[in-house]
């Protein structure tokens, strides 16, 4: 065999395996699209790819079972303020931590990189009696506020921080000496410059907050402000046993849009997370 | 005995083409030069021989053996890369010994060779630091040791003094020109500088896009270059390049100018005269002093620009109106698609 | 001063939501506090050593962490290395996979578990259905402890190995292709210059995903409450949900508190550990 036809062999090899090993990744997808329009019958019966029969009437049930209109835009508000609170401060903070000097710049570094690491399991049960006593429970409020302030605002800064600290210092300097202030340097100067970590930062925050799960379990308990993740583990029967069909056609709504968009900028989504490298 | 043939060598990536193809020969012990601007394929047409990438049509034959496709490892050469690639996290003994080591060479007379090629290169105190812990010019003498140890048969080096500053430079030059004559293997080495080339070649080639424009001793390329390309890249400054009606007023010339479009005079052969009648006539633009000679920008009267080197003290000053003259023997002829051509004689 | 007006909003916001609630559980932790019966009484350490000595619960607990972690950690990295390793060189179908084997990171965990769910069904479960062909009849996947700890732990590393497969394409194409070239030209093979020459290069990347990917095993929490809710018979329990229990279920506010304490000295140690092995690389 010549080198070529080795190296065709072993690329032909690879491909085969890669494809095998994607099913799982792929598979479930699929899988989810499919059921949720299958009739509660054909879902338990032999296994179809294509449905016997379209049953459009999940879709429509989904949103006669619980406010899944409502519970949809919750989650598509809150992750947009979200995201824009958390572009705002961290690319404040960001920004003050990569080019002034200010007394306690040290000490504030210090604690934002321990909470980098600190999970928010420690710290949700002082913040439950904190939004209790501040009568947020069930409002979207702690679930705009400890995320924002939380790790991942903390990363974000972070990043932001990265960022400014590689970005050529002359052009701000040369900004200052047109006469902005800090605060002009920072809009028409950092800002401009800095879009591709903006965007990384709104990307990996949306998704974040889009999934997010442990805070509006534990702080939410009428229906019409659930959010997505939650609704979506809502859809039980009396017993509590999931109503398969319903749980799944519901599961492809909020998922489906999500991967839409990622399959457009997917090379973009997918920088954003190596850039950020932290997360897990 | 290590000679290295190559026959109608081509490349292409996807659809580009870079080699398109190349004949050569390189015979035993030769220091061979690949020169050419960046770019042309100097460091594929390197990296074809040493089976690094692999060609899309041709022939490679080294020491009489078609070596298409044999491994590299197996071809019998060692590279000395322009990165240098030396692997950061082991020291330069063991940098030095890697090959030998996944060639599964007992300990003890890998230790030996080392030490050898050590010796040679003057790292003996240097064996247990990290390439970071070296300046630039000892991690050059370290990738050379790496190739010395495995006792290739060819020596392959890719602008392996690029990264140097000028005067080092010069010093490693003259290491690998000595290193050359000790071992007397087969060298093939790539590098976008003239001088370079110059100095230590025996054969140069010249490349351009993918072709080559000439081969031959460094007195050859600068004595007959075979085209304007070649006339232009050996030597500097770079010869200038005239309209063939510019020779007779330079020299006195036997023949007619056909079929010469052009005729080209080295800086260095222009001699500066008194501006008179059948003269080559020009005005000083800017003169550039640099200690030994002075380089002159003539502005001609037909708006070309010439160089000249003027050698001697009493210096024409900018705006000066002067004559340009050059020996016959020193006009270079080319035709209408800058080769060299010889003028009839009638 | 005008510096603080830049961080100023980030620094109020962190003060109240994370180092007050950080300060106000170490003292949750030491008391006795029952939402229930609405008492309080500091109490010290009594919930650490109820924790540690006395509740057969912990032990379970902190067992089935360890578990999950081993067995996703080197998992997800295995797998993670060898799909960057065919990844990292463009080829032909190359976004392809890397947009496949990333997708499910960008979805919420609630989803993909869902999803898993709805496969590992005992009976009319697709994956059985699939094994029933092959003539295996399968687990009832869930309701089995052992099967219910493979299954979360393996849908987990399908879920978020696609980010740890990116980190390590970064690092792979940050990696000089000389030293291949030169590795190769001195006769190494393929295994030898992935062990004696990338692997290496690759420590401080391994390093730091191996913490990131342990830290996120501990804190792993909504995969756990829709697959199995921690069930069956405590099989998946793991420390975040555990913590949740306590506190959100049973409202033991200062066992909880005390729980959530020992999860930030893991968390910390961990952190500690990395810290140190960088600074031990770096020498
Ligand atoms: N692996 C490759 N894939 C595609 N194009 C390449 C590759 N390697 C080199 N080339 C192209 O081939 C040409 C010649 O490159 P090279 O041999 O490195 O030039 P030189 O060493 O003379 O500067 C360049 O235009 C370069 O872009
Ligand atoms: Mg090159």
């Amino acid at each position: 065999m010549t080198q070529r036809q080795t190296q065709i062999l072993y690329r032909t090899c690879w491909t085969i395996a890669l494809l095998i090993v994607a099913i799982p990744f792929m598979f479930p997808f699929v899988w989810m699209v499919s059921a949720g329009f299958k009739s509660t019958t054909e879902i338990f019966g032999a296994p179809t790819l294509i449905p016997r029969v379209w049953r459009w009437q999940n879709f429509i049930e989904v949103f006669t079972y619980q406010p899944f209109a409502r519970q949809y835009f919750n989650s598509l508000y809150i992750a947009i303020l979200v995201t824009v609170l958390t572009l705002i401060i961290s690319s404040l903070a960001g920004y003050a931590l990569a080019r002034m000097r200010f007394a306690g710049a040290g000490l504030l570094m210090l604690f934002l990189i321990s909470a980098l690491m600190v999970p928010e399991e420690v710290t949700i049960i002082p913040n439950f009696f904190l939004i209790r006593s501040m009568g947020l429970v069930d409002t979207h409020w702690p679930l705009i506020l400890l995320p924002t302030f939380g790790p991942q605002g903390v990363m974000a800064t972070f990043l932001m921080r990265q960022y400014f600290l590689a970005l050529p210092k002359e052009l701000e300097d040369a900004g200052k000496m047109d006469g902005l202030s800090r605060f002009g340097v920072w809009w028409r100067i950092a800002l401009p410059m800095s879009r591709p970590a903006l965007a990384a930062v709104a990307i990996i925050t949306f998704l974040s907050s889009w999934n997010l799960f442990l805070e509006p379990l534990i702080f939410l308990s009428s229906l019409e402000m659930f959010t997505l993740p939650l609704a979506l583990s809502n859809f039980n029967d009396s017993y509590g046993l999931p109503l398969w069909n319903l749980q799944l056609a519901a599961t492809t709504l909020a998922v489906v849009p999500i991967l839409i968009v990622y399959l457009i900028a997917q090379r973009q989504i997918i920088e954003s997370f190596a850039l950020s490298g932290v997360k897990g | 005995m290590t000679n290295v043939l190559l026959k109608g060598i081509e490349k292409r990536f996807g659809s580009v083409e870079v080699i398109r193809g190349v004949d050569l020969q390189i015979d035993d012990g030769e220091f061979v030069v690949f020169v050419g601007p960046s770019g042309c394929g100097k460091s594929t047409l390197l990296r074809l021989i040493s089976g690094l990438e692999h060609i899309s049509a041709g022939d490679i034959l080294i020491g009489d053996r078609l070596v298409n496709e044999v491994q590299p490892a197996q071809r019998g050469v060692a590279m000395v890369f322009q990165s240098y690639a030396l692997y950061p996290h082991l020291t330069v003994r063991d940098n030095m010994g890697f090959g030998l080591k996944v060639r599964k060479m007992p300990a003890d007379e890998r230790q030996k060779r080392v030490a050898e090629a050590a010796a040679t290169l003057k790292l003996d105190t240097l064996l247990d630091r990290y390439p970071r812990e070296l300046s630039g010019g000892q991690r050059q003498r370290v990738a050379i040791g790496r190739a010395i140890v495995g006792h290739p048969d060819v020596f392959l080096f890719d602008e392996p003094l690029s990264n140097l500053d000028a005067e080092l430079r010069v010093h490693m030059r003259s290491e690998i020109a000595a290193l050359h004559k000790r071992l007397a293997t087969t060298m093939i080495y790539v590098t976008h500088d003239q001088i370079e080339a110059m100095t230590l070649a025996d054969k140069i080639v010249v490349l351009r896009d993918g072709r080559v424009e000439q081969v031959g001793s460094p007195r050859t390329l600068y004595e007959n270059p075979a085209n304007i390309f070649v006339a232009q890249f050996i030597g500097s400054p770079k010869m200038n390049v005239l309209p063939a009606d510019a020779a007779p007023l330079l020299a006195a010339l036997p023949a007619t100018l056909s079929p010469a479009e052009s005729v080209g005079v080295r800086p260095e052969h222009l001699m500066v005269v008194k501006p008179g009648e059948g003269i080559l006539r020009g005005k000083v633009t800017l003169a550039e002093y640099t200690g030994a000679v002075t380089l002159l920008h003539v502005a001609l009267a037909d708006g070309h620009t010439c160089l000249a080197i003027y050698d001697k003290q009493e210096m024409p000053e900018v705006g000066a109106e002067i004559g340009l003259k050059a020996d016959a023997r020193d006009l270079h002829f080319f035709d209408s698609h800058g080769q060299a051509t010889k003028l009839r004689s009638n | 001063m005008e510096a603080w007006l830049f961080v100023s909003p980030s620094a109020v916001g962190f003060l109240i939501f994370f180092l007050g609630p950080l300060c106000a559980v170490v003292y949750f932790s030491m008391t006795e506090w029952n939402l229930l019966t609405q008492q309080a009484a500091f109490v010290g350490l009594a919930n650490f050593e109820d924790a540690l000595l006395e509740n057969p619960d912990f032990w379970h607990v902190v067992r089935n962490s360890v578990i999950f972690a081993l067995g996703l950690v080197p998992l997800n990295m295995a797998l993670a290395l060898t799909l960057a390793l065919a990844l990292s060189r463009p080829f032909f179908g190359v976004v392809f996979f890397r947009t496949v084997f990333f997708a499910p990171v960008v979805t919420s965990a609630i989803a993909w578990a869902i999803v898993w769910k709805f496969l590992l069904q005992g009976e009319g479960g697709f994956i059985n259905q699939m094994l029933a062909i092959v003539g295996i009849s399968g687990p009832n996947w869930l309701r089995e402890p052992n099967w219910a700890m493979a299954a979360v732990i393996v849908t987990r590393v399908i879920k978020m190995v696609g980010l740890n497969m990116i980190l390590y394409i970064a690092a792979l194409q940050a990696i000089p292709r000389d030293y291949e070239a030169a590795a190769r030209l001195e006769g190494a093979s393929r295994w030898q210059i992935f062990r004696m020459i990338i692997w290496p290069l690759l420590a401080p990347t391994t390093l730091i995903i191996m913490v990131i990917t342990t830290i996120g095993s501990f804190k792993v929490f909504d995969h756990i409450y829709q697959m199995t809710g921690g069930g069956p018979e405590n099989g998946t329990l793991v420390l975040a949900f555990y913590i949740y229990q306590q506190g959100f279920k049973f409202f033991n506010i200062g066992y909880a508190s005390a729980l959530a304490m020992i999860m930030f000295v893991i968390v910390m140690m961990l952190t500690i550990v990395q810290v140190m092995l960088r600074r031990k690389g770096a020498e």
